[in-house]
């Protein structure tokens, strides 16, 4: 009995060992920077470039700081790292810290990207959608986990249709297109920015869509948040953090084509396609806020309509909007976004 | 019988199984070029659009061939999903075998450790994943925890059916000749279980590289897994399905790696596969 | 009567007590060390989504654990038909398997959920596709066992048979099956717990109902506890179905020996 105990003992640690000896591959940074783990809100799309700008170009590493950047699992998962500290700063959609803030997780929202909201409903023009109230009825084909399907009954409240009377399907992300294309469901629910890649599948004249921005839907959409320990401990570095983000944003809003070529050393993707995404996100770049503001300006107003939208239509909330954001850590003075 | 008629006995059944395995892999790489063509001409002929199902031609030169407009990097990928899943198979080869001795051994064992392995096989791991994420970060150790979780009750199984099905008689006689526990172990569990052991690695094998693979889908930013999600979301499909034939050969590689051992190990088992 | 009563209860109640404690376990963790609701739930939470009517009604429980549950059923059933089926087909004609074996095999090794957007293109989602997912996910182990099964015949006896002119059907029916029923079993089992991972898999591709669907709603919403209560739904079934197989087992190979010594 006691040899055989031995023998598997002696298995298992040398099972543990090869593991060890494959952690040791990994690479160490110097130790003089300081190490952020800034976590994605999803895989790889186009308006991640400036990250990988900023890190080729070593901006990160002026400031002091080695920042790792983790491909991410969505606007939940986001909240739920930032809260475990697994992350020090993450994207997400801004409802969704809002809403967890109420079940416990203390997480602030430090800065704003997409500032015209993106998302977006597609359909073929021949199914007879002509407005958003048409969407009464129809199958929705979504991720569970996507922001559209989270701030769905908001904006159907907003555009006077009931959100009960659509048929949801659950769809894994990659599914999106293919669900529209192969006519499986009547309407997807994507980002505007993710058109190029409809178009691949749907003809551009038999896409039909419309942005739910164009109908009121005001809120924001990804941000930066952080936890609130972060802020009270350690501001310096998110401020640090957020300059060289937004000086990489206003370099990638000038030169799409170069940063996607930077982001493409770093992943495996397609520029041509990348391109294209990029430069419809930079649409929703294009604001008078962005012009006179500057980039992640958090505007008082859009965040109380965001709040309001939470506390209407998903969660009552029982803190003040201000507890759900803190602007004092943007860049000073800010990059402005001169189109 | 001399000496040297066994060897040349044995040197014609060795000649005669090699020849037989050439033959019979020659057959199976014939039956794989056949489904290509089928692939690639039905492909061409239906006028099938790329972004649903590209030609094998085509996902082959995405693999091979520098593409103008990205740069797949497929080395560091490959290298990547294949230290992966050959240390995750490995382990869980390893601890499967190691733990289904230790249940067969031990009845209390048994009982306690069953009902959680069955438990823990029947979740979904795509929908688990996420939550080892978040306890245990991402990184390569994930990724072949992920791997082990998905391919180790197959072994565990098939191991414990194989040191289980002793036929009656035999036990009663190695009794009666007051084998102990250790022995009837050593010289009769472990050789009977040899057929079942090597079915549950072969099983295991392929899905070891499902396991990496989902792994790497939610838990990495390299890897054969990583390129296809990242190709799904721009919908590039072609990479998607270079990344695809890769994976089936490396499974299928490590099928037939297994299946090699388990001709030299049990030489007997296969003399009557001519039914 | 009354002896297997008792030996019913003697093998059951063991196991409920370990689940019993199991469940104290995981209440007493996520209490001492005061765990987050979002990181892990507690047992009582977890269950009082499942159960307590006031807040379980809003999920619709039946109407997804059941959807699942006959996939999962349907599933199984094919996989066991099919995935037999094959493996004689494979172990009699030395062609079929040939030209089958590659396939199954580069096949298997495919992850299934890569080809998503394929499948919902060609095959829609419902009950049939996921099904059909299920199945192609869960047949390899049938398959592979029950064509090892066949095959490990021992010699001698196939020389005795031989020698007695028993033909080809004859030693596959009274020789090779019966001696194959221990690998078909064990395959069995790990392709039931490989059913609810597949019908899963198959609801994440596109689903309207089903635990899958309700699963990724709960993960949409942070709402843990749901997730949990999906997570214990399905291992349940998964458990169940390998149980019910393990009984089977017992009834079909009465000579099969337990293990009897300490």
């Amino acid at each position: 009995m006691k040899r055989k105990t031995l023998l598997i003992v002696m298995i298992m640690f040398l099972s543990y060992t090869i593991l060890w000896a494959a952690g040791q591959t990994e690479k160490n940074a110097p130790a003089e920077l300081e190490k952020v783990d800034f976590l994605l809100n999803w895989k790889i799309t186009g308006d991640h470039a400036p990250y990988y700008v900023a890190q080729k170009f070593g901006w990160f590493a002026e400031e002091g700081l080695d920042v790792n950047i983790i491909v991410g699992q969505g606007s939940g998962y986001s909240v739920q790292s930032i809260d475990s500290n697994k992350a020090d700063i993450a994207i997400s959609d801004a409802p969704v810290p809002i809403t967890n803030r109420e079940k416990g997780a203390n997480v602030k929202i430090i800065g704003i990207i997409f500032d015209k909201h993106p998302n977006c409903s597609f359909f073929w023009k021949d199914s007879g959608i002509t407005k958003p109230q048409d969407l009464a009825g129809k199958t929705i084909a979504v991720p569970a986990t996507d922001g559209h399907k989270l701030m769905w009954p908001a904006f159907a409240k907003q555009i006077g249709v009931d959100p009960a009377s659509v048929t949801f399907v659950n769809i894994e992300p990659a599914a999106k297109v293919s669900a529209l294309a192969s006519r499986n469901a009547d309407v997807a629910f994507e980002l505007y920015t993710g058109k190029p890649f409809m178009e691949k599948a749907i003809p551009a004249d038999k896409l039909g869509y419309f942005i739910w921005a164009d109908y009121g839907f005001n809120a924001y959409a990804h941000s930066y948040i952080t936890s609130d320990e972060t802020i009270a401990k350690n501001p310096e570095m998110l401020k640090k953090f957020l300059k060289v983000v937004y000086r990489a944003w206003d370099y990638t809003l000038q030169h799409p084509e170069e940063s996607i070529d930077i982001l493409s050393e770093y992943h495996p993707i397609n520029k041509a396609d990348y391109v294209a995404n990029l430069k419809v996100v930079m649409e929703f770049f294009k604001t008078d806020r962005y012009k006179n503001k500057g980039i992640g300006y958090i505007d008082p107003t859009r965040i109380r309509e965001t709040y309001n939208l939470v506390d209407q239509y998903q969660q009552k909330l029982s803190f003040p909007v201000e507890d759900c954001y803190d602007d004092s850590l943007l860049p000073n003075p800010m990059y402005k976004y001169n189109f | 019988m001399n000496t040297h008629t066994r060897e040349k006995n044995l040197m014609m059944k060795f000649g005669k199984f090699a020849q037989r395995s050439f033959v019979d892999n020659f057959k199976s790489v014939l039956v794989i070029i056949g489904f290509f063509l089928f692939w690639e001409l039905s492909v061409r002929l239906l006028h099938t659009p790329e972004y649903i199902l590209p030609t094998p031609s085509s996902a082959i030169s995405h693999l091979l061939f520098k593409q103008a407009d990205a740069n797949y990097n497929w080395a560091l990928h490959i290298r990547t999903t294949v230290f992966e899943f050959l240390v995750g198979y490995c382990v869980t080869a390893v601890l499967g075998v190691g733990l289904a001795i230790v249940i067969v051994w031990s009845k209390r064992f048994k009982k306690l450790s069953m009902p959680m392995f069955t438990f823990i096989n029947s979740l979904p791991i795509i929908a688990v994943a996420p939550i080892i994420l978040l306890w245990m970060g991402y990184g390569i150790k994930t990724n072949i925890l992920i791997a082990f979780l998905v391919s180790f009750f197959p072994v565990i199984i098939n191991t414990m059916t194989g040191l289980d099905s002793i036929e009656d008689d035999l036990l009663d006689l190695v009794r009666y000749l007051h084998a102990s526990k250790l022995q009837i172990f050593l010289k009769i569990r472990i050789p009977n279980s040899l057929p079942y052991i090597f079915s549950g690695l072969k099983i295991c094998s392929t899905m070891s590289i499902v396991g990496a693979i989902v792994g790497e889908f939610i838990a990495s930013d390299r890897g054969l897994g990583y390129i296809i999600i990242n190709s799904q979301y721009s919908m590039d499909t072609p990479p998607i399905f270079s990344a695809l034939i890769v994976i089936s050969l490396a499974g299928a590689a490590l099928y037939w790696v297994v299946s090699l051992f388990e001709r030299l190990l049990m030489p007997w088992a296969f003399k009557s596969q001519k039914v | 009567m009354e002896k297997s009563i008792n030996a019913a209860i003697r093998k059951i109640v063991p196991k409920l007590l370990y689940f019993f404690i199991f469940l104290a376990i995981w209440q007493g963790v996520v209490m001492v060390f005061k765990i987050k609701v979002f990181i892990l739930p507690s047992p009582i939470l977890v269950f009082q989504h499942l159960l307590d009517p006031a807040i379980a009604v809003k999920y619709n429980w039946w109407r997804h654990i059941s959807a699942t549950l006959m996939e999962v059923l349907a599933s199984f059933i094919a996989t066991a038909i099919v995935g037999i089926a094959l493996a004689v087909l494979i172990s009699w004609s030395r062609l079929f398997s040939q030209l089958l074996s590659p396939i199954i095999i580069l096949f298997n090794s495919l992850p299934k959920i890569a080809l998503a957007p394929l499948f919902l293109m060609w095959f829609g989602y419902g009950f049939l596709p996921n099904i059909l997912v299920a199945f192609m996910i869960a047949f390899f182990p049938v398959i592979i066992n029950t064509s090892a099964g066949l095959i490990a015949v021992d010699d001698d006896l196939l020389d005795l048979v031989r020698y007695l002119n028993a033909s080809k059907l004859q030693v596959f029916v009274k020789i090779r099956i019966p001696n194959s029923l221990p690998f078909i079993f064990a395959g069995l089992k790990i392709s039931a717990t490989m059913c609810v991972v597949g019908s899963i898999v198959g609801e994440f591709i596109a689903a309207e109902k089903g635990l899958g669907y309700l699963l990724r709603d709960a993960q949409a919403f942070i709402d843990t506890p749901t997730m949990f209560a999906c997570l214990l739904l399905l291992s349940a079934i998964g458990l169940t179905l390998f149980s019910f197989i393990g009984f089977l087992e017992k009834v079909c190979m009465p000579w099969e020996n337990v293990q009897v010594e300490k």
